[in-house]
Order: C-alpha cells, then sequence, then structure tokens
C-alpha cells in the first residue's frame, strides 16, 4: 500500500518553507521527522499535495541554552531532547516524556516539535512543556511571532498556526529558585503504547517550604492537553499536606473532560487524573525533602 | 510530480537513484536495490521489522521517506557481516542462544541490538528490553533474544570491539 | 517405532536451527521478497459492508486504467465453494471471491493485476460496487435470536445460524449430579483474538504455457492449499504445485486457502504472467482469522473430599461468517472440555454460530485456551470453595498413564501430576499462596494438548506424514519431507531424528521441504501440534528402511553371524558387539548401489495413526504458576513471573522447546491481558499494532520452566506435543494470580484495569 502523492521540496530556509506554505494555502505539509504525517498519509487522513522538508534548514536541529533560557529547534528529535543534559537537570518531566514517547526508533525520527505541532490529546511531551510555559517561536513569510503553548492547542490536530505559519522552535525559561517537576504517564496496555493519561506536575518551592507557584497539566483527557488551572490555584501558597494533595487532585480529574475509545472509557480516565495527579504531586514532594 | 534524484549509501555501496518521493526508504531499498533483507510487518512504525540505522541511529524505515535518506549513511541487515560464511557477533549470538524462530523480525532485532551496544556496550536486562520494545515478536517471547544480546555484549566487550 | 541403539548423541541436544544463520544475515526469503520477470502487482477489494446482497459490480474504471491488465469478480471463478472440511462438503461454504452476497466487511469481492502496487492500489478504488444491506447480526445471542437474518440461506438443511453441533456424551451425567456434594455453574466469554504472526499473508504465482502453476505463499498447509486451489480452479491436483518459502509465523492463521491465494493463480491463469499479493497490515486484521470468542456454560460436581464426578459443558462459538476451522474449534473445545482430570461422567455440547465478522479459525490450542481457561478458572473457585488447596485439588483428579475417556481416547503418557509437584516446589507455592504482601497474587492454570489429530477431515487418500530419504556413496543424505516449517524449527527436528537413527552427522543432511510435487506425498501441515510426532515417525519409518537396507551391506560384507545386531553411529556402519567390522555410511551405500546395479538408494516412511481413538494419538501436559502484582489505584497487572512445568515426552531439542514455551507465554499474557479486538457494527476499529497490543520486550515477567521427560510410546523417540498447548495455561493462571491480588474472578477476558476496579469498587 503506497503513500498518496505529492511534491517534495527541501526549502534551505525558513522564511523560504514559509513562503512555500503560504503559496500552497492549505495543501501543503511540513515534514520535520515524519513519524506523524506519514502515519496520517497512510491512513488516508493527510493527503498533501506539496510536503516540505525542514530537513536541509542549517541548525533546525539545534538545542541551545543561554543563561536564562533553552531553545529546542524544530528539528530536534525526540532522543536528542531526551538525552539533553540541560533538559534532564531542568526540564526532567520533558526529558521523561520525550524518553517514552513511541519507541526506540521513533524516538529518533520524530521531534518535540512535530510531536506539539500534531496537537494530539495524548502527545506525551505536551504537558511537560505546558507546566513549563513553553512558548512557540513561529514563523510566517512576514516575521515571527511568538505564542504560548497554553495557547498553541485548538483542538485535536488542530493548532494557532495559520496560513504559511511553521513553528521554529519551543523556547523554555530556565527555572530559578527551588522547583520540583515530573512527567507520570498511564498505558495499562503496554510499556510501548500511547498515554491513556498523562499528568505533568511542576512545584516551586519557596524557602519556608510553602508552594511559591504550581502547574499542574493533564493529557489525553480533553480535546487539547491542558493546564487544570483551578488545581494549580488551590495550591499556590499552601503547604503540601496529603489532605491538600487529595484535594488538588479530585480537583484536577474534574477539570478533566475525557472521552471513551478504544484505549479507556470515560471514567477510568478521569479517575486516573486524579491518582496520577497525585502521584505527580507526592513525587515533587519526595524530592524536594 | 517529479521524481527526486537521491544517493543512498547503503553498507558503503553508493547508489543514485530518481525516486518518486512519495516512496519510503523500504519500499526503495526492497524494491530498486532488492535488498530484502529489511522487512515490512506494519507500514506504521509500530512493529520494528524495518529497522536500518541511518548515520548509526536506528529508524523505522517504513516511516521514513527515502528521499529524507539522501546522502546519509544506511546500515541495512545485508551490510552488517562482512564474508559469505561470516556472522557478525550479534547474529551469531542470535543463532546459538536459539533467538531466532520464524526469523521475520530478526533483521529488525539485529539492528536495533546493534544500536544499543553501539551506545550502551554494558547494557541491563532492563535497558536490553527496554531499546528492544520496538521489535515486536510473536515467536519467541523475547527471552532468548535478551540473552543473546546480553551473551554477544560480554563477548563484543571481551574482543574489545563493541564499535 | 525404531530406535537406534546407540547413546542419544544428536536428540536432546540444543542444536541451533538449520535455518537461523539464513534468517540472522537478512538472506532467507520469504513470499513478499520474491520477484520474478514481468510479474504483476495484485490488490484485493474487500467487501466495505457486514451483510449485502451485491446488485452490480463495475470495473470498467479499473480496466481502463493504465498498468491494469486484469481484473476479476465472482462471475470470472468457476463458483466452486471450498474448505477445510472436504469429508463433509456442507461445511465448505466459502467462494474465493463473493458472486451474489458479502457475509462480513472483508469478504473478497475482486482482485486486480496491474505493472505496479500503486497502479493495484488505484484501480481498487475505482471498483463500483452496489450493495443491497441486509441485516447483520455480531453477537452469538442476536445470532441466535427468533428472527435473526440467515446468513447462509443457501444451504437449505440450515435453519438457524447454526452451522455444526458436537456432542459428547461420557456416562450418566444427571445421574451424577444427583449424588453431588458440591455443585458449581459457572459461565464465561472469552474473545477473540489475533494471530499476530509478524509476517503479513502474501502469495506469488507463476503460471506455465500448459496451465500449471507454481505457486509460493505464505502457509502453514502447503497441500491443503495445492487441493483446494485445483478444485476452486476445476483444474488437476498436479496442475498445482505449491512451494512453501521461509514463512513469518503462523499460529494456525495460515493453514486454510486464502482468497489472495485463488485470485493470485486464477489472475496468472489469465494474464499468463507471475501474479504478486502481499497484504497490508491493516488487511491482515480486518480480514485475517482469528480465535474463536466463545460463550462457554460449564457444571462440575465433586465429592466432598474433592472427587471429581461429573462435568456438563455447553459452549457457543462466534463463528463470523464461515466455517472455516470452527467444526474443529467445536469438535476439540468439547474434547479438552474432559481433558486434564479424570471426569467419570462428561456431557458436552458444542453450537457453531454463523456472525457477520470475520471467520475464526484455528488458534494456537485450537478451542482449547477457550475450554481450559474455564475449567481451570473453575477448579480454582471450586478449591477455594472446597477449602482445598487447587493443586491438591488437581493432584487428586489429574489424569495419569494409562486413563481413558470412553469412546474419546486414550492416555498413553502423562506427566501430569509430576508437573504439577515440579512447579509448586519451584515456586513455593505453599507458603507463596498462604501467605502475600498485599496487592501480590500468585495463581495457577494447567494444560494438556493434542499431538496431532487422528481425525480426517480433510480427506485425504494419502498418508497424514511422509517422507524420502536419499542416500550417497558420500556419506551424506537428502531427506524430502513436506512438513512445513514456519518458524517452530520442524526442519531442525526432523534432521535431528534422522541423524540420531542413521548415526550422521545432522549437517550431512540436505533437506528439502514442503514442495507439493517434489516431495512425497502427502502432509497436512503445520498445525494441531502434529508435526513432530507424525513426520518424526515417518522420518523413523524410513530410517528404519534404510536402516534394514544398509545392514544386509555389512553383513555381507563381513560374513556377520545372523544374530548381530548392526548399529548405527558416528557416519559408520558397523556390527554393535564387534565393532571394527564395519564401513563408513557412505561404504555401504556404494555396496549397496552396486549390489542393486546403479540403482539409486531411496525409501519411503509414512505414518498415519490409525484406531487411536477420536482424538490424538498423544497428550502433553503441565501445570504453570503466575506471580503478579496489581496496582490497586490504577487496576494495572504486572506479571512478575511465570513459572512452567510440563510434559513433552522426550525433549529432541531443549533450546527449541524452551522458545516454544516463552513465546507461547507472550501470546498467553496477550490474551489475558492486553489483546484483543475492537469491533462496531462488524467493522474492527483497531487494525495497527498501535492498538491491537502484543506484548513488547519490557512488558514480559521472567520466566521460569522445568521440563518433565516421559517417554511417549507413540511418538518418534518418546517424543510429544510441545508449545502449541503452552499457550492455554497463561491467562487462567494470571487470572488466578489477579483473583489471589485482589478478589476479582475475570470472567470475561481480557482482564483490563477497568474491570479490575469496577469489580473492586474503586471505579
Amino acid at each position: 500500500m503506497s503513500l498518496p502523492k505529492f511534491t517534495y521540496c527541501e526549502p534551505k530556509t525558513l522564511e523560504e518553507a514559509a513562503l512555500k506554505l503560504a503559496e500552497y494555502d492549505g495543501r501543503a505539509r511540513i515534514v520535520a521527522g515524519g513519524t506523524d504525517l506519514l502515519l496520517g498519509m497512510r491512513r488516508g487522513i493527510a493527503k498533501p499535495e506539496v510536503v516540505i522538508s525542514l530537513a536541509r534548514i542549517a541548525g533546525a536541529n539545534a538545542i541551545v541554552a543561554s543563561a536564562t533560557e533553552l531553545r529546542i529547534g524544530a528539528m530536534a528529535t525526540l532522543a536528542e531532547v531526551a538525552q539533553h543534559p540541560l533538559v534532564q537537570q531542568h526540564f526532567p518531566a520533558l526529558a521523561c516524556a520525550a524518553a517514552v514517547t513511541g519507541t526506540v526508533q521513533i524516538r529518533n525520527m520524530g521531534t518535540v516539535v512535530g510531536n506539539i505541532c500534531n496537537a494530539s490529546p495524548s502527545a506525551d511531551t505536551a504537558t511537560p512543556l505546558l507546566i513549563y510555559d513553553a512558548k512557540m517561536i513561529v514563523v510566517a513569510p512576514g516575521g515571527e511571532r511568538t505564542v504560548a503553548l497554553a495557547e498553541f492547542f485548538r483542538g485535536p490536530g488542530k493548532t494557532a498556526l495559520t496560513q504559511g505559519e511553521l513553528v521554529k522552535e519551543i523556547v523554555l525559561k530556565l527555572p530559578s529558585g527551588t522547583t520540583r517537576s515530573n512527567y507520570q504517564k498511564l498505558s495499562p496496555r503496554s510499556k510501548v503504547d500511547i498515554a491513556i493519561v498523562g499528568v505533568s506536575a511542576l512545584l516551586a518551592f519557596s524557602e519556608t517550604g510553602a508552594i511559591r507557584r504550581a502547574r499542574i497539566a493533564i493529557g489525553s483527557v480533553a480535546p487539547v492537553p491542558k493546564r487544570a488551572l483551578e488545581a494549580e490555584n488551590m495550591l499556590e501558597g499552601c503547604q503540601l499536606t496529603p489532605e491538600v494533595i487529595a484535594a488538588v487532585a479530585a480537583v484536577a480529574a474534574k477539570e478533566a473532560a475525557p472521552i471513551t475509545d478504544m484505549r479507556a472509557s470515560e471514567d477510568y480516565r478521569r479517575s486516573m487524573v486524579a491518582v496520577l495527579t497525585r502521584r505527580a504531586l507526592q513525587q515533587n514532594q519526595r524530592e524536594q525533602q | 510530480m517529479d521524481k527526486v534524484c537521491i544517493t543512498l549509501n547503503v553498507n558503503g555501496d553508493r547508489y543514485e537513484l530518481a525516486v518518486d518521493p512519495w516512496r519510503t526508504l523500504v519500499e526503495v531499498l526492497r524494491d530498486d536495490l532488492n535488498l530484502t533483507g529489511t522487512k515490512i510487518g506494519c507500514q506504521t512504525g509500530d512493529c520494528g521489522a524495518c529497522t536500518v540505522l541511518i548515520d548509526g541511529k536506528s529508524v523505522a524505515s517504513c516511516m521514513m521517506l527515502a528521499v529524507a535518506a539522501d546522502n546519509k549513511n544506511i546500515a541495512t541487515i545485508e551490510g552488517l557481516s562482512t564474508g559469505q560464511d561470516e556472522l557478525h557477533p550479534i547474529q551469531e549470538a542470535f543463532v546459538e542462544q536459539g533467538a531466532i524462530q520464524c526469523g521475520y523480525c530478526t533483521p529488525g532485532m539485529v539492528l536495533s541490538t546493534k544500536y544499543l551496544l553501539d551506545q550502551n556496550p554494558d547494557p541491563t536486562e532492563t535497558e536490553i528490553r527496554q531499546a528492544l520494545s520496538g521489535n515486536l515478536c510473536r515467536c519467541t517471547g523475547y527471552h532468548r533474544i535478551v540473552k543473546a544480546v546480553e551473551a554477544v555484549a560480554v563477548k563484543m566487550r571481551a574482543d574489545g570491539k563493541g564499535e | 517405532m525404531s530406535q537406534n541403539n546407540s547413546a542419544m548423541k544428536v536428540v536432546g541436544q540444543s542444536i541451533p536451527r538449520i535455518d537461523a544463520p539464513i534468517k540472522a544475515t537478512g538472506k532467507a526469503r520469504y513470499t513478499g521478497d520474491m520477484k520474478l520477470p514481468g510479474m504483476l502487482y495484485g490488490k484485493m477489494l474487500f467487501s466495505s459492508v457486514p451483510h449485502a446482497s451485491i446488485v452490480r459490480i463495475d470495473v470498467s474504471k479499473a480496466l481502463a486504467l493504465p498498468g491494469v491488465k486484469d481484473v476479476i469478480v465472482g462471475k470470472d471463478t468457476p463458483g466452486i465453494k471450498f474448505g477445510n472440511w472436504r469429508l463433509f462438503p456442507a461445511t465448505q461454504d466459502e467462494l474465493p471471491l463473493a458472486i451474489d452476497k458479502v457475509r462480513f466487511i472483508g469478504d473478497a469481492v475482486a482482485a486486480v493485476a496491474a505493472i505496479s502496487q500503486d497502479i493495484a492500489d488505484e484501480a481498487i478504488g475505482l471498483i463500483e460496487v452496489e450493495y443491497a444491506p441486509l441485516p447483520a447480526v455480531y453477537t452469538i445471542e442476536d445470532s441466535l435470536a427468533a428472527g435473526a437474518p440467515l446468513i447462509h440461506d443457501e444451504n437449505k438443511e440450515l435453519t438457524n445460524n447454526i452451522s455444526l453441533d458436537r456432542k459428547i456424551d461420557v456416562g450418566d451425567v444427571d445421574a451424577a449430579f444427583a449424588t453431588a456434594d458440591y455443585v458449581r455453574e459457572d459461565t464465561v466469554f472469552v474473545h477473540a483474538v489475533s494471530h499476530a504472526y509478524m509476517e503479513p499473508c502474501a502469495v506469488l504465482v507463476e503460471p506455465d504455457t500448459e496451465g500449471r502453476l507454481t505457486i509460493w505463499t505464505s502457509t502453514q498447509t502447503p497441500y491443503i492449499v495445492q487441493c483446494l486451489l485445483a478444485s476452486t480452479l476445476a483444474i488437476p491436483e498436479n496442475h498445482v504445485r505449491v512451494v512453501k518459502p521461509y514463512i513469518g509465523g503462523g499460529f494456525g492463521g495460515k493453514m486454510e486457502l486464502r482468497p489472495w491465494d485463488f485470485c493470485a493463480s486464477l489472475l496468472a491463469r489469465r494474464t499468463g504472467r507471475p501474479v504478486r499479493f502481499v497484504l497490508t497490515r491493516v488487511e491482515e486484521f480486518e480480514v485475517g482469522r482469528r480465535r474463536h470468542g466463545m460463550k462457554i456454560r460449564s457444571k462440575v460436581a465433586f465429592k466432598k473430599d474433592g472427587t471429581l464426578i461429573a462435568k456438563d459443558f455447553e459452549a457457543y462459538l462466534d463463528g463470523g461468517a464461515y466455517n472455516s476451522m470452527g467444526p474443529t474449534a467445536t469438535f476439540l473445545c468439547g474434547n479438552f472440555g474432559a481433558m486434564l482430570y479424570r471426569y467419570p461422567n462428561y456431557r458436552y455440547r458444542g453450537h457453531h454460530v454463523y456472525t457477520n465478522k470475520p471467520p475464526a479459525g484455528a488458534m494456537r490450542g485450537f478451542g482449547a485456551p477457550q475450554a481450559l481457561y474455564l475449567s481451570e478458572t473453575q477448579m480454582n473457585i471450586a478449591a477455594e470453595e472446597l477449602g482445598i488447596d487447587p493443586i491438591e485439588l488437581r493432584l487428586k483428579n489429574a489424569m495419569v498413564t494409562g486413563d481413558v475417556i470412553e469412546g474419546v481416547t486414550r492416555i498413553s503418557s502423562a506427566g501430569f501430576v509430576e508437573s504439577l509437584h515440579k512447579v509448586a516446589e519451584m515456586t513455593n507455592w505453599k507458603e507463596k499462596r498462604a501467605s502475600l504482601a498485599p496487592n501480590k497474587g500468585i495463581g495457577i492454570g494447567c494444560y494438556s494438548f493434542i499431538s496431532g489429530g487422528v481425525f480426517n477431515w480433510f480427506n485425504t487418500q494419502y498418508n497424514f506424514a511422509s517422507c524420502e530419504i536419499r542416500a550417497y556413496s558420500d556419506g551424506t543424505a537428502h531427506l524430502l519431507t513436506m512438513a512445513a516449517d514456519i518458524g517452530q524449527g520442524s526442519d531442525t527436528v526432523l534432521r535431528q531424528i534422522m541423524a540420531q537413527d542413521l548415526g550422521l552427522d545432522p549437517e550431512q543432511i540436505r533437506l528439502t521441504a514442503a514442495d507439493v510435487t517434489m516431495t512425497p506425498k502427502a502432509d497436512l501441515g503445520t498445525w494441531g501440534s502434529r508435526v513432530t510426532l507424525m513426520n518424526g515417525n515417518a522420518v523413523l519409518d524410513a530410517t528404519q528402511k534404510m536402516r534394514a537396507e544398509l545392514a544386509k551391506m555389512v553383513s555381507l560384507r563381513f560374513n556377520l553371524n545372523v544374530i548381530h545386531e548392526v548399529a548405527f553411529a558416528d557416519g559408520r556402519v558397523f556390527a554393535k558387539a564387534q565393532p571394527a567390522k564395519g564401513i563408513s555410511f557412505g561404504e555401504a551405500v556404494t555396496m549397496w548401489v552396486k549390489a542393486n546395479r546403479g540403482e539409486e538408494l531411496v525409501v519411503r516412511g509414512h505414518y498415519t495413526p490409525r484406531d487411536l481413538g477420536l482424538t490424538s494419538p498423544a497428550y502433553s501436559f503441565g501445570a504453570q504458576v503466575a506471580e503478579v502484582e496489581v496496582d490497586p489505584e490504577t487496576g494495572v497487572v504486572t506479571v512478575e513471573k511465570v513459572s512452567t512445568a510440563h510434559d513433552c515426552g522426550t525433549v529432541i531439542n531443549p533450546l527449541a522447546v524452551e522458545g516454544q514455551l516463552e513465546g507461547a507465554i507472550q501470546m498467553g499474557l496477550g490474551y489475558a491481558l492486553c489483546e484483543q479486538f475492537v469491533m462496531r457494527d462488524g467493522k474492527t476499529l483497531n487494525t495497527t499494532f498501535l492498538d491491537y497490543k502484543v506484548p513488547a520486550a519490557e512488558d514480559m515477567p521472567a520466566i521460569a520452566s522445568a521440563a518433565i521427560e516421559t517417554y511417549e510410546p507413540q511418538g518418534p523417540l518418546g517424543a510429544k506435543e510441545a508449545g502449541e498447548g503452552l499457550a492455554i495455561p497463561t491467562a487462567p493462571a494470571v487470572s488466578d494470580a489477579v483473583w489471589h491480588a485482589t478478589g476479582y474472578r475475570c470472567k470475561d477476558l481480557p482482564i483490563t484495569p477497568e474491570k479490575i476496579l469496577r469489580a473492586t469498587g474503586k471505579l
């Protein structure tokens, strides 16, 4: 069974890629690692006339750190991100999520930016990037703009990208002070599987041990990966106690809006949001102690 | 929809080809280059039968466009052993340890093993299982395969050719 | 049986497989790897609707597509039905291409041959089929409900959707129940699962100018494909040469004629060109055979002390749209219901039910995983309620050598009791069952399986297994066998048996297998764990004849006293008591050829089980213990260890047997925990390995095993079945362990986290 037919181009710059994308107005697709696009084409969901590869754009696979931030280029693979020392040091939830996305082979091909742009509700790297307040640097023929990841997802397979726009890189601010974060994935059928629930949680602690800032993001339980804002609000200023954790977990579950599909039922997913949120918070707490 | 001219460096041999851009690497390896050791098991990147190494990294060649492999170094199962009768130590271990039954997953398993040992010459059992979890096998239950990888890791470290 | 007097030098050794090096290097050619000059690429059109009359098929646009060489539909075929149960022609209910009706999403409707795969794929999309939908049924209940549509209304003998019934009556079940101290009745639903062999089906057909065909196809049963291709094409069997290339697993899913075999053959005959079909994985999941889902009810009666006295067993098989191998599964399900323990009174009623779904066929265990899931689960429940340890209860009732199921079979060897003792010892069963950490569980499941079937539903006129051995002056020999190695290792094992009996080095034996017009007739194929026993016996029949011939030469050469035994070892043929009086195997062959004025030394061996009851010549037995941990919050089951003690008679190749065991555990775990077809309105929704989850390397538990060696008098050198039966015990063992950990007893496989949480009140 062959893939549908298309024309292929390999622009040398992002600007050129954006121009091509704009020129074909919805009939072109960007390919980075290709693992999602080829799957979509194989299933007859994606039928682009033109496929624009980012493979020849110099530096697109870079993972670059400055004193204040880390930039993950559009072609940086899941494996490269997972193994990057700075990612492991400052963004452990992302390192963990990237390391459990797909299989070894897929992680050697697929990119983090691609995982986000595919906008699957179950994308492993989405909830970690949400808790790190990731920003997407978006390139268009006219220039660049920045979109907060929380504003980026618009529905299953839908993003804030408009005509001629593509993601150049993801920017993460390096944390200041003490923060703890982790990613919890539940895939009961197999260790190698799509998450039926994914939860990431970040806690920044003050010197007294109170929570200065909290981020909780939930995946696979709504049309988009999203933050559990009410649950986050409950945590700020609190000391973590078992009661607080339980209450926060219950609220996070309420903020989920899951569906039943062939992988899991709605109520199981909702219930697991509470379990995974609690585990994520407890792990943060353990690491803090 | 023009064909694209590409150069594939496969197992040290250079092939210049004009390919349709929608053709996957595994299709070109098998159909154009007659390198049928690389198998097709799912065409969705889930089973690992089509695993090859691109510039040393394992990939699912059913999920990669052939044009994306232009100018890259590709290692397939055919390139692993050098002589007619000679087996690569990984292949030898798979044979000796009973890691091969129907054999359809074997080329992909062997290449995933090569990738693992290139990165990590002394893997734990858990690391081996994780490294091979992108390769499905329906015959062996993986047990003998894991044993083969353990055995060859020891041997290759002893032989000092963990490259 | 023939048995070499010299020590077992080859048999019993973990010899690496003959075919391992060629597979390790990627040089082994599977069907889809082969290309021929002028070859056309084929593609099937499968029905997109579950039940409908075909009003119209228009192939004109497809035919007009440049590069398309031929398109065939049902009316282009002879319209002859087929099925493996040739002995009962009424069961042969399937057409290679549908003519007036389709009965499931996936029924074959048309086929295309084109100059490239792209064009063939495109052409399929241009075929217009107009269907008049018929009401469809997807469950056993709906299919049997009053007013249900008749799926095979063309068969006037059927008044409902039950295609076949099977009865077994032993003793007086009702009278026994009246005397019981304890009676237990349970009903379970066991689900359909996929073989998920790694190599999707493929076929390549080359026609000659006289209308004969050579077919390379991914099959477990070359002879069955030959016969059924000939009958559906209405040509002589001898016009069809089926050659088995390397096969990427089968597990029962490749033991029938399939529509693409037929279509490739017809297209090849019509176009005069080779034609190849390779299925996609999506097609495999949509139209491939599967294990039968079943609804089974069992009522058992015990005495207070745990002695079983009766069993009343009834199964409804969800057969899908055609019989496929369902009649055998219906038959065997009842036989397995009576296995493992002594049931002095036993009643079975089996019903094979049509539904508008992909047909179920044979799959590893063939009726036994379902029957024994219930039997073993019920045994565990009964043990609990009777207050007897589950292993003790089993020991009390276990079958032993010499047991007879009246009118059905005799157990000629059984190492079941020993297996139970061994597995208890290996796992520290008593202590662990009595006290375990929270959320941990330990459970048991057992199995017995056939070593081939004695039944002749295929109605072959030939022997069940045959071989030919040719011997040469250079000390080598050539074994020709129709046995089909599909990855299980029969080529290696048969060569070991032959090498052992002729005293040859296995590497001196050339092997040609499964080329139906070249290898001696016949062999029914690789299924039912028949190959080692039946082909092994055929090989020994031939080696015995070969030994007799060569013994004459040594006798002549050394003027041996007639009382001398002639032995074969180390490539020599010699007087056993006076080894110096001997010559090399090659010299003996040379003498024989000279003595026979230039004739080639060729012998043939055969095996057919005769007067051995209704089921099998021999049975394997075993016991398995699973240890699990269940996450009480998520319901996720982690299987930590699986320990097995099993009796497979003489172990011919320990490495091969262990490999079978470990692979069976993977399949058993998938059956228990994560594999299932998700279907809606007859459509299979999970058609990729992303959502049809087979366990990966990381998902596997630690494995421990012990072989209990027995000597099976019906088997070659004492051997019997190993590997197929081992797919049975894992599901009941895991299920019992989950119960032990959580109190949840699964009666509708698979065991999912959600079911556990709901049962334990956490969801």
